[in-house]
C-alpha cells in the first residue's frame, strides 16, 4: 500500500489530471475546427490571477481558481473577436503570438514579480492537511501519513473536476450547441448557410476552452509553491497540442488519453533520459504517418461497438 | 411578391458575373433558372443568401432588405438553400445533419444542454421527430448510424434538401438537385419538388435537366453571360428563339 501510494506516484497522478484537464480545454476549441495555440497563455492568466489573489489579496483558494478561469475566459473573448476572423494556420500563429505576449507582459510587470515568479503559493495539499489536523486527525490514518491522505484528497478533487468536464463535453455533443460545433468543424460556410451564427459559436468554444485552461492554470499554481513565466512558455502550448495530436480530437477522451500517455512517458523513460526526446519525436512522427487522426477517433468507437456486439449506445 | 431582385449586378474584379438582373418570385410558385455553365446562376443564389454582396442593385424579401445580412440571418428570415457541390456535414449521421438544420428554430443553449432540462428534452424530442419526418419525406433511411458521406450520391442530394427544409424556409433554393441522378431518381425528385410546393413553400430551382425544369416549373428564367435573356412559362421558353439560340439550340445543333 505504501509502495503504491508513495508521494512520487501520487504527484505524477496529480500532474496527469491537470494535463488531462488541459487536454479537455484544447478539445473544446478544436471541436469547432479551430486550432488555437493560446492555451498556455490562458493557463498563465488563470495561474497568475489566482496566485496574486491568494498570495497578495488573501482570497480563499476555492474562490480564486474560478476567478482565474473567468479572467482567462474574458481575455479570450477580447482577443477572440479579431482573432477568430482568421482560420487554420493563421489563427494558430495569432494565438501563438498571444501566448508569447502574455509571457512577456508577465515577465515585465511588477505585480507578477517578473522573472522571479510568484513563490510561497499555498498549496492545496498543505491546505487540506492543515484542515485535516484541525479536525483532529491522527498522524497516521489507515496506514497513511497526513501528507498522503491530503494528496489523495487533492487527486480526488481533480478527478471530480475531470469527470465533470467529460460529462459536460459528452452532454454538449448530444445537444443543439454540440451539433452546431460539429457542423462548423465540418463546413463552416455550409453551417452558416444552415442558420448557425458561426462567429458566436466559435467564440463560445474559444471562451470555454480558455475558461478550462484558466482553471487548470489556477489549479497548477496551487499544486506547486511557485509559478514563473517560464512555466507557460511556448513549450507548454506544444505539449497541450500534442495531447490532442496523439490522442485524437474527435472525442473528448482522445486528448485525455494523450495527456495520460505524454505525462507518464517521460517518467517511464527516466532510465533512458538521454534518448527521451528522441523517442518522443519518433513516436509523434510515427503517429503522423500511420494514424494522423490520433489514437481514438469516431471510427475506433464504431469499430469497438460493432466488435462488442453493439452494446449500449 | 416575396423575393424581389432589382437591377442586381455582381462583378469579380473586371469580370461581370451578373449584370442588371431583375426578377420577382411569387409565393407558392416553382421558378426555374436555366442557362449554360458559367452563366451566373449559382452567383445569383450566393447573392440572395448573403454569401457575398452584390456590386449594385437591391434584394428584398417580404419588403425587408437582404443586403448586408450574414447568411445565417437570411436563413432565419426564411430562405434556405442546397449546394451545387454537395456540402453535407460528412462525419455526422443523416439524422444529425437534418437536426443541425433546425438550429435556428430552436433555442436550448449550453446550460440547458448540460443539465437536460425538461424544456431542452422536449425541444430535442420535437427536433428529432421533425427531422425523422423530413428524412421520410425525402426518402432517406432514418436510423442510419453511419456518416452522411457514406450515403449514395442521390441520397446525399436528397439529404441536403431535408436539411434545408429543417430550417423551416418559406423559399427553398435548390442548386442543381438532379445533377448526377439517373432518370428514375430525377423522376422521384420531380415528385418531391411538387410535394414541397404543396407544403406551401416557394421553390427556386437551378437545373440543367430540361425535362425536369419543363415538367415541374411554373415559370422559367434564362440567364446567359450574366444577363436575363428570357422569362416565361416552360412552353414560352421552349419557343423563344433567343433561348434556342443561346442554350437549347446548341443541343440540337
Amino acid at each position: 500500500m505504501d509502495m503504491l501510494l508513495n508521494q512520487y506516484y501520487l504527484q505524477i497522478a496529480v500532474f496527469v489530471m491537470v494535463n488531462a484537464i488541459l487536454g479537455v480545454s484544447i478539445y473544446l476549441t478544436l471541436s469547432t475546427g479551430q486550432l488555437s495555440l493560446g492555451n498556455a497563455g490562458f493557463m498563465s492568466i488563470g495561474a497568475y490571477t489566482c496566485a496574486i489573489l491568494t498570495v497578495k489579496a488573501g482570497f480563499p483558494v476555492y474562490l480564486a481558481i474560478p476567478i482565474g478561469g473567468i479572467a482567462a475566459s474574458l481575455m479570450s473573448i477580447i482577443i477572440g473577436f479579431p482573432a477568430l476572423r482568421l482560420t487554420g494556420i493563421y489563427l494558430a500563429i495569432a494565438t501563438l503570438g498571444f501566448g508569447e505576449v502574455v509571457r512577456v507582459i508577465v515577465l515585465n510587470l511588477k505585480i507578477t514579480n517578473g522573472a522571479l515568479g510568484i513563490s510561497g503559493i499555498p498549496t492545496l495539499g498543505t491546505k487540506i492537511s492543515k484542515m485535516l489536523s484541525s479536525f483532529g486527525l491522527p498522524q497516521k490514518f489507515g496506514g497513511l501519513s497526513v501528507q498522503q491522505t491530503s494528496t489523495l484528497l487533492v487527486l480526488l478533487i481533480l478527478v471530480l473536476i475531470l469527470v465533470f468536464l467529460v460529462f459536460f463535453c459528452v452532454r454538449l455533443n448530444r445537444s443543439r450547441v454540440g451539433r452546431a460545433f460539429a457542423a462548423i468543424k465540418a463546413d463552416e460556410s455550409a453551417a452558416e448557410a444552415m442558420g448557425i451564427n458561426t462567429t458566436y459559436y466559435k467564440l463560445l468554444a474559444f471562451a470555454l476552452g480558455a475558461l478550462i485552461a484558466g482553471i487548470a492554470g489556477g489549479l497548477s499554481a496551487h499544486l506547486t509553491f511557485f509559478i514563473g513565466p517560464k512555466d507557460f512558455a511556448y513549450h507548454r502550448t506544444v505539449e497541450i497540442l500534442l495531447y490532442a495530436v496523439l490522442g485524437g480530437s474527435d472525442l473528448v477522451f482522445g486528448p485525455i488519453v494523450g495527456a495520460l500517455i505524454l505525462t507518464l512517458l517521460p517518467e517511464l523513460l527516466r532510465s533512458a533520459s538521454n534518448y527521451r526526446l528522441m523517442i518522443y519525436g519518433a513516436l509523434l512522427v510515427t503517429m503522423m504517418a500511420f494514424r494522423p487522426q490520433g489514437l481514438i477517433s469516431e471510427e475506433t468507437v464504431r469499430f469497438w461497438k460493432s466488435k462488442l456486439g453493439r452494446g449500449s449506445k | 411578391m416575396t423575393l424581389v431582385l432589382d437591377q442586381v449586378s455582381k462583378s469579380f474584379g473586371g469580370l461581370a458575373a451578373l449584370s442588371n438582373v431583375s426578377f420577382k418570385v411569387t409565393e407558392g410558385e416553382i421558378v426555374g433558372i436555366i442557362g449554360p455553365n458559367g452563366a451566373g446562376k449559382t452567383t445569383l443564389f450566393n447573392l440572395i443568401t448573403g454569401i457575398f454582396p452584390p456590386t449594385a442593385g437591391k434584394i428584398t424579401y417580404q419588403g425587408k432588405d437582404l443586403l448586408g445580412l450574414r447568411p445565417y440571418k437570411v436563413t432565419e428570415l426564411g430562405l434556405a438553400r442546397t449546394f451545387q457541390n454537395i456540402r453535407l456535414f460528412g462525419h455526422l449521421s443523416p439524422l444529425d445533419n437534418v437536426m443541425v438544420g433546425a438550429h435556428c428554430r430552436t433555442k436550448a443553449g449550453v446550460w440547458k444542454g448540460l443539465w437536460r432540462t425538461p424544456a431542452q428534452r422536449k425541444e430535442e424530442k420535437a427536433t428529432r421527430e421533425r427531422a425523422q419526418t423530413l428524412l421520410k419525406l425525402v426518402g432517406v433511411e432514418e436510423d442510419i448510424d453511419s456518416p452522411a458521406s457514406s450515403l449514395p450520391y442521390g441520397q446525399q442530394r436528397r439529404l441536403e434538401i431535408a436539411r434545408a427544409l429543417a430550417t423551416e424556409p418559406e423559399i427553398i433554393l435548390l442548386d442543381e438537385p438532379a445533377a448526377g441522378m439517373n432518370e428514375n431518381e430525377t423522376d422521384d425528385l420531380r415528385l418531391l419538388i411538387k410535394k414541397i410546393q404543396t407544403m406551401g413553400k416557394t421553390v427556386v430551382l437551378i437545373e440543367h435537366d430540361m425535362n425536369l425544369v419543363m415538367n415541374v416549373c411554373d415559370r422559367v428564367m434564362v440567364i446567359n453571360f450574366g444577363q436575363m435573356i428570357a422569362e416565361g412559362t416552360p412552353a414560352e421558353i421552349q419557343q423563344n428563339p433567343l433561348v434556342i439560340e443561346a442554350y437549347l439550340g446548341r443541343e440540337e445543333g
